[in-house]
């Protein structure tokens, strides 16, 4: 037995609370979460990344795709705190331009594959019978693909290109908010609250707006920022491979692929800033999901998947 | 019966003396057992009763030095069979544990491991001691204890898994491994709370007649008070992780001394009583054990001593008092007063 | 049982079905013209109105599917018009190399990943579990063929620990004599000492950025399993018996807390899958994710869409196969719980 234990086998006052109250609740863990520093450091370096995207395009004079050839190859420097690359384009520039082309490629994906998914869940979890059936029978069959795999399908049947690529990862991440956010309608749909609801003459629509889109919003905003990372990783990866953005676009994994040959060669800051980058990012959005789902959801009952 | 206060009975099975446990996390520290003393004699039976979170089983863990980081044992002396375990290394332990002092954990749904079979856990349990027993006696002998627990088929049912078993089954088993070596102490944790009644009477009746026959001393912790007038021959109440009341049975069922005791004692449904009205509940909730009042932790709850100064700021020592039904040791300010009250 | 086995294989066929009616519908049906896409845009009209008749786009949509699910299989992959030779045959060629450093690389990661989740929770050692939990955040959140690049300019361009990119050996040396196609153990088996040595040097690179991503899950998992199952009463029982506690861990807690981690095979599968296309190129590796690699470079789309299908066949083959797995190693799947009291 654990100090925890203890503290937990202590009774707990009053009953299971009614919906209204259990919204209240809602907000202060919202609020739990705004006052947690382990949630905050990551939070605090993605609104570093996000500034970094917004601003340097800005203040920062070079242009992330104007080349000159006489400054190729410089090491990192004053005047190029990131260095060059092989046609004398700034790194610094390029990364930033980078960082607004993923955050905002990934965040389209986020929402996409939220909005799409967490539709098709609700509305299976909540009709049940055949509607159900069938939608879910049609995310095994996604879900029958390694994940980056389906996403290479879809840029070579569609064509190769950001946006295709973009779609590719959307369609992978279908299939996770659906099945969550189904077995959370399931879930909510025999609580009391909402059989009462229901038969003081509520509709179906009411309900949904009221009762159900407040209790899972958790739960898909803990799902959406692992799917978050997950999408900025899947779009480098695809572009690393020439299936998603393409050479010269300043797509953080076009540029480690532009920047491999190089790296061997001792001009190491053409791939490595951009990674890095990829690496921040990505490392802070797996960190806000986990910690959000330490603080919303102790006993881990929304595994992912 | 005597009583576990009689200062003259011979070399008890189990003698404990200012045991304190303490769980360290960063925040605060939580004083689980505190400076807690008993003895229990060869064969006796001691019921340790108390609400969630009194330190019950952090005790019953204290004793088997089991308690886990951030836990630890701060200090005291658990004497057993003439030396202090609370001395031994871990490896030591090993020894003791299963073979002198054996454990019956609450949950027979969680006390057997899922994936291995009935018997081969009850060998374990053997072998532990016994290492160069050959398979073949373990196994007859493991059989032998599974028809001692009343499990019929016992020689097949060995190579069954946890699952297959009822619930009742299983804490059989759990008994049955904890029985294995003749132990002279078992500690026995909630062993019925997971049992619908029938089963809870049958696996007591079963608990009853093996301790008789393998002469062992029984630590029962519970927070069933019926199950201690059935079962046990002595008591000890535990509050905020200390005894405050230790007496015979009679005595703390007729003239429950410490307030706690009799609140305990009137939260039991009693048919005649029932029908007065509804049970009365402890007020408030138990002290939080990383912060407790400096004097008795029980104060801010007692009805005798809520408002009395005394009660808040000195804690009260054991008192041997003599009731009508027997000795008890008693840590109240009052102890003497109520007696003299109930005897009247 | 046997009816657990019989509707998971049913289920099997039928995400088997489904994930080849998606690749078809995404590949061949939706917007994109598939002889284009296997040609490429520089093919001239001729070829592509023979492609077009050898795929049977000129037939209807049900015969069409059935001729692609057909194709597939029989071994008919198509053929590569960059390589000048059948996908199959090129698949055959590379999938040894693939195959040998796709399971070193299990063996290195997923040891690694038991090792520490051991070291961060047997006994009480906080800063020891700290460490490892920001590792694998860190290696969770690493792309892995920016983890290859790193490793390269760390171990090969500045320490000169590590062979560069130059596939299994190095550049002229002779292969071992071929009996398992994996170097490893061809090596050992013709007694050539040195070749096993070169040969693992050139894998320990891409073993480890290719696994990094499931190590860092694997480790994260089973820390959570570990800590889960060592608070367990069973383990506590065990202790109780007079077990040591690394006996009582080791016989309770580990099987306990390893037997749900097989569940996640096929999202290490996937990862090594996919992995492979990122890594192989990094390191020269010729294997079938360079191949895949080149023919997306030369737009030799042949070669991808099999390359697609395959690894959801064997994806979904793997998932069956690990559920039956559990159909044999966990007691309570295998045996029904008996009701009676």
């Amino acid at each position: 037995m654990s100090a925890d234990s203890l503290a937990i086998e202590r009774p707990q006052p009053g009953p299971s609370e009614p919906s209204p109250r259990r919204l209240k609740a809602a907000g202060r863990s919202l609020r739990a979460l705004a006052a947690d520093r382990r949630l905050a450091i990551p939070v605090a370096i993605l609104v570093l990344v996000i500034l970094f995207a917004l601003l340097v395009p800005v203040f920062w004079g070079p242009s992330p795709t104007k080349q000159n050839l006489v400054d190729s190859l410089q090491a990192p420097s004053g005047a190029h705190p990131m260095g060059t690359d092989q046609l004398g384009r700034d790194v610094l520039a390029r990364v930033a331009e980078g960082a607004r082309i993923s955050l905002l490629v990934a965040s389209l994906v986020t929402l996409g594959g939220a909005l799409i998914g967490g539709s098709i869940g609700l509305v299976a979890g909540l009709l049940g019978g055949a509607t159900d059936g069938i939608s879910m029978r049609v995310m095994d069959t996604i879900l029958a693909f390694p994940p980056l795999i389906l996403a290479m399908a879809v840029t070579v049947g569609l064509g190769v290109g950001l946006s295709t690529a973009a779609l590719g990862v959307a369609l992978v991440s279908v299939p996770w908010y659906a099945r969550l956010l189904r077995s959370e309608a399931i879930r909510i749909r025999s609580l009391p609250f909402i059989e009462a609801a229901h038969a003081l003459g509520s509709t179906r629509g009411r309900i949904i707006r009221r009762h159900v889109i407040p209790h899972v919003l958790p739960v898909l905003f803990i799902q959406m920022a692992a799917a978050f990372g997950y999408a900025v990783l899947a779009l480098a990866g695809l572009s690393f491979i020439g299936l998603g953005a393409q050479v010269p676009t300043p797509e953080w994994g076009a540029m480690i692929t532009e920047g491999l040959q190089y790296s061997l060669t001792g001009q190491w800051w053409i791939a490595i800033f951009p990674g890095v980058a990829l690496l921040i990012v990505v490392t802070a959005a797996s960190m806000v999901s986990d910690r959000m789902r330490d603080l919303l959801d102790p006993r881990g009952q929304y595994e992912r998947l | 019966m005597t009583v576990t206060t009689d200062a003259s009975s011979p070399d008890p099975a189990l003698s404990v003396r200012n045991l304190s446990t303490v769980y360290e996390a960063k925040a605060a520290t939580v004083h689980a057992v505190r400076d807690v003393s008993f003895d229990l004699r060869p064969m006796e039976r001691l019921g340790i009763v108390g609400e969630s979170g009194s330190g019950k089983s952090a005790l019953a863990l204290s004793i088997l030095g089991l308690i886990e980081p951030p836990g630890r044992v701060a200090g005291g002396e658990i004497m057993l069979g003439g030396r202090d375990i609370a001395k031994l290394s871990d490896r030591e332990l090993g020894s003791v544990r299963g073979k002198e002092i054996a454990l019956v954990l609450q949950d027979p749904a969680t006390a057997l491991d899922p994936v291995k079979t009935i018997g081969r856990q009850i060998i374990e349990a053997i072998a532990a001691h016994e290492p160069g027993l050959k398979r073949s006696a373990a196994r007859r002998r493991a059989a032998e204890l599974l028809g001692d627990v009343e499990i019929s088929h016992a020689e097949q049912r060995l190579d069954e898994y946890p699952h297959q078993f009822s619930g009742g089954m299983r804490q059989r088993v759990v008994i049955a491994m904890a029985i294995a070596l003749n132990p002279s102490v078992l500690i026995a944790d909630e062993p019925t709370t997971a049992l619908d009644v029938t089963t809870q009477a049958q696996v007591l009746a079963l608990l009853d007649r093996l301790v008789d026959e393998h002469r062992t001393a029984v630590i029962l912790i519970t927070h069933n008070l019926g199950i201690v007038s059935e079962f046990c021959d002595s008591v000890a109440v535990m509050y905020a992780g200390r005894l405050v009341e230790t007496s015979g049975v009679d005595h703390i069922f007729e003239s429950p001394t410490h307030p706690y005791s009799e609140a305990l004692l009137a939260c039991v449904p009693n048919p005649e009583k029932l029908a007065q009205g509804p049970l009365p509940a402890i007020a408030g909730y138990p002290p939080d054990l990383s912060s407790l009042p400096s004097g008795c932790a029980f104060a801010p709850r007692c009805p005798v001593g809520r408002d009395i100064p005394q009660c808040h700021q000195e804690a009260p020592q054991p008192h041997a008092v003599s009731g009508p039904a027997g000795p008890a040791v008693v840590e109240c300010h009052f102890a003497e007063a109520r007696i003299r009250e109930a005897s009247r | 049982m046997s009816r657990v086995v019989a509707y998971r294989l049913l289920g099997s066929l039928a995400a088997i079905f489904g994930a080849s009616l998606l690749a078809f519908l995404i590949m061949r049906v939706l917007p994109g013209d598939p002889a284009r896409i296997i040609l490429g845009p520089l093919a001239t009209p001729k070829a592509l109105a023979e492609v077009n008749h050898q795929l049977g786009l000129d037939q209807p949509i049900f015969a069409q599917y059935w001729h692609y699910i057909s194709d597939f299989f029989t071994g008919n992959w198509g053929y590569s018009y960059t390589l000048n030779a059948s996908v199959s045959s090129l698949f055959v060629e590379r999938f040894p190399a693939t195959i040998e450093l796709a399971l070193f690389s299990f063996v290195l990661t997923m040891g690694a990943a038991v090792i520490l989740a051991l070291l961060s929770t047997y006994r009480h050692r906080p800063v020891t579990d700290a460490i490892v939990r920001g590792a694998s955040y860190i290696g969770f959140g690493t792309p892995p063929f920016f983890l290859a690049l790193l490793l390269l300019i760390i171990f090969f361009k500045s320490l000169h620990w590590l062979p560069g990119p130059e596939g299994r050996l190095q550049v002229g040396a002779s292969e071992p004599p071929a009996v398992t196609h994996l170097f490893l153990i061809d090596s050992l088996l013709a007694g050539q000492l040195n070749t096993f040595w070169e040969s693992l040097r050139h894998m320990l690179l891409p073993a480890i950025a290719l696994g990094i991503g499931s190590f860092s899950f694997m480790v994260r998992l089973l820390r959570a399993n570990l800590l889960e199952v060592s608070r367990e009463p069973f383990i506590t029982v065990a202790r109780g018996k007079g077990l040591p506690r690394w006996t009582a861990f080791r016989r309770h807690a580990l099987p306990n807390a390893f037997l749900p981690t097989l569940t996640s095979a096929g999202l290490v599968l996937g990862e090594f899958l996919a992995g492979s296309v990122l890594i192989e190129r990094v390191f020269d590796w010729p294997g079938i994710g360079s191949l895949v690699f080149e023919a997306i470079v030369k737009q030799d789309f042949a070669i991808v869409q099999a390359f697609i299908l395959l690894s959801a066949v064997i994806f979904v083959l793997v998932n069956l196969m690990v559920d039956l797995l559990y159909a044999v190693i966990d007691p309570r799947v295998r045996i029904p719980a008996v009701t009676s009291a």
